[in-house]
């Protein structure tokens, strides 16, 4: 049995403990779940340390002598004293730092997330289209807007906000029923494709 | 039906995802703008040394089903067209994809080498200092490769500074990290951005589309199966009359293999051919292309007239009657050019293809379901409220 093959074997099986959840609970459901836990939690260390500690860390301080980079280093490191109780509020300081990045966010996510939506909603409707695009922004924006009751005619044009809304949860929900089934058609193709046609062969 | 036991649901479901999986049938992806719109970008770059494309992971295995045939299908347009692809990924758990897609794709084009037609970030910490900082030189910053080499020795940065070149990113994720290159690069450097996301993510990111600020996106499956097929159908087209081992014209520009995108060629009937599925073993020639395709290969003249069937004016060559002795005699290059000609595409080309076989199929049971649990839902009520 090749190494390859056996591989895919343990995949399959844990493959199908996981699926046999679908049956009911079962031991063999809640063994892989466990080690499904532990294992993520392994691989993530080691490969954090493998692929993030040693190259950025260990290797530009220690091998290419760029000391500057102990600075960082140690404030990334006070992320861990949280597990402190006198030395926690020291945590603080590197989420202080990483919120620069947010602040420089503000100004370039208000220009790419409203600004510039906001200039596509006013170009001229010209075809069949933008007019929906139109209507619907109008509509759902004033859906938001609770200073006036959904009354009268008022009330019937907010209407219309909600019903664009409901197609819109009604696309989410058909790609959400795409996507999941899309994950379990690729785990089938792995049981058929790489275990069971390798099995064949 | 309300009292059904969920797990009949489930069993239908399964069956409806097997069945199409292991018995697989020819069936058509009708091509979306979005998908259009980011092929023919990337292949608007085809064969230009001041050009190329940058594919960033930003994904574990957890979303692999989804979003890995898009990225093959990518590179494979990049290499079958001669595109300049560089990759990265922003988590550690995605170098392992690259590395993974690359050598996937990279098996059936032997030429391809990396540090000259593609190069490898490999994982990088700090986005939003790189992508900014590859908007003013992408070898300073990125400083060096996966495999440690410094950038600026590399033949692919030849005509490759900043954005200015490298002047499409297509995003990976099952988030909207697309947005990143949205927020940062594209309204002070101009670059281009596409997405390929999960179906999830899709609708989120729909209203960027809309906006003009993402030049293309492939949403879930159905976008994967979608680019698959447009490469099948122009980036690995093959004239049978052309000869592909001259690779400059007279006038010595680079001539490259593959055909630009035609909306025309893909509602021709012909077409039909490149898009199937299902294994394919015939080669087909018009009469004029029999001859223009023997005449590119003389010494193999009587061997082709002997394999060569006339069927309905055209010529037909089954590869299922070329025997191992028939093979070695015609040499391995024809037998491939006769493979391309066949139509038929390698499993791990068409994954998401045949994925959306099953896909529609389980659709098609999930309505039905949906339907079939509405109606008992109001008979139920009916007779609640005649009780």
């Amino acid at each position: 049995m090749s190494f390859e093959l056996f591989s895919n074997l343990v995949g399959a099986f844990f493959t199908l403990c996981i699926f046999s959840f679908l049956y009911k609970d079962n031991p063999f459901y809640q063994a892989a779940e466990q080690m499904l836990v532990g294992i993520s939690l392994g691989y993530g260390l080691v490969y954090t340390y493998e692929r993030v500690f040693v190259p950025y860390v260990y290797q530009t301080i220690v091998i290419k002598h760029e000391f500057v980079l102990i600075i960082p280093a140690l404030l990334g490191m006070l992320y861990l004293l949280r597990f402190s109780r006198k030395l926690g509020w020291l945590s603080r300081y590197p989420i202080a730092f990483s919120m620069m990045g947010v602040g420089m966010g503000v100004p370039m996510g208000i220009h790419a997330a409203i600004l510039v939506q906001m200039r596509q909603a006013m170009v001229p409707i010209e075809t069949l289209n933008l007019f929906l695009i139109f209507i619907g922004t109008i509509a759902v924006l004033l859906y938001f807007f609770f200073s006036k009751a959904h009354t009268g005619v008022y009330g019937k044009f907010v209407n219309v906000g909600k019903w664009y809304m409901m197609i819109g949860f009604g696309a989410s929900f058909g790609l959400t029923v795409m996507a999941r089934i899309s994950l379990l058609i690729g785990r089938i193709q792995f049981l058929v494709n790489d275990v069971f046609q390798m099995i064949i062969k | 039906m309300q009292k059904l036991d969920r797990r009949w649901i489930y069993i239908v479901v399964a069956l409806a995802i097997i069945i199409p999986l292991m018995i697989p049938y020819d069936s058509d992806n009708v091509t979306t703008p979005p998908t259009e719109n980011l092929y023919q970008m990337i292949d608007s770059f085809a064969g230009r040394e001041d050009r190329a494309i940058l594919m960033s992971f930003y994904h574990d295995a957890a979303t692999m089903p989804e979003l890995f045939p898009m990225e093959v299908a990518i590179l494979r347009h990049a290499f079958e067209r001669n595109v300049k692809v560089f990759t990265l990924t922003w988590m550690p758990a995605g170098a392992p994809i690259i590395e993974y897609a690359i050598n996937t794709v990279k098996e059936e084009f032997p030429d391809i080498q990396s540090g000259v037609d593609y190069c490898n970030f490999g994982y990088k910490p700090q986005p939003f200092a790189l992508v900014l900082g590859m908007g003013d030189n992408i070898a300073n910053t990125m400083n060096t490769d996966a495999e440690g080499r410094k950038l600026e020795n590399l033949p692919i940065m030849r005509g490759i500074n900043n954005y200015s070149e490298m002047n499409l990113v297509v995003e990976f994720s099952g988030s909207v990290a697309g947005a990143t290159w949205i927020t940062y690069a594209r309204p002070k450097y101009g670059l281009n951005v596409a997405v390929g996301v999960t179906a999830v993510m899709a609708a989120d990111l729909y209203p960027y589309l809309q906006s003009g600020q993402l030049v293309g996106m492939l949403s879930g499956l159905k976008g994967a199966a979608e680019y698959e097929k447009l490469v099948d159908v122009f980036a690995a087209y093959r004239d049978p009359a052309r000869d592909y081992s001259i690779t400059h014209d007279e006038d010595g520009n680079r001539i490259l293999p593959g055909r630009p995108f035609g909306r025309e060629i893909l509602e021709d009937e012909s077409t039909r051919k490149l898009i199937r599925i299902t294994t394919q073993t015939e080669a087909e020639f018009t009469l004029d292309q029999f001859a223009a395709f023997t005449a590119k290969h003389p010494e193999h003249i009587p061997l082709l007239n002997r394999l060569g069937e006339v069927r309905e004016e055209k010529m037909v060559i089954d590869l299922d009657q070329v025997t191992p002795e028939i093979r070695e005699e015609m040499g391995e290059a024809l037998y491939q050019e006769l493979y391309r000609l066949t139509g038929d595409t390698l499993y791990k080309f068409k994954v998401a293809r045949i994925g959306m076989n099953a896909q529609s199929v389980a659709h098609i049971m999930i309505i039905v379901f949906i339907i079939l649990g509405n109606i008992g839902y109001f008979i139920q009520k009916a007779r609640a409220a005649k009780n």
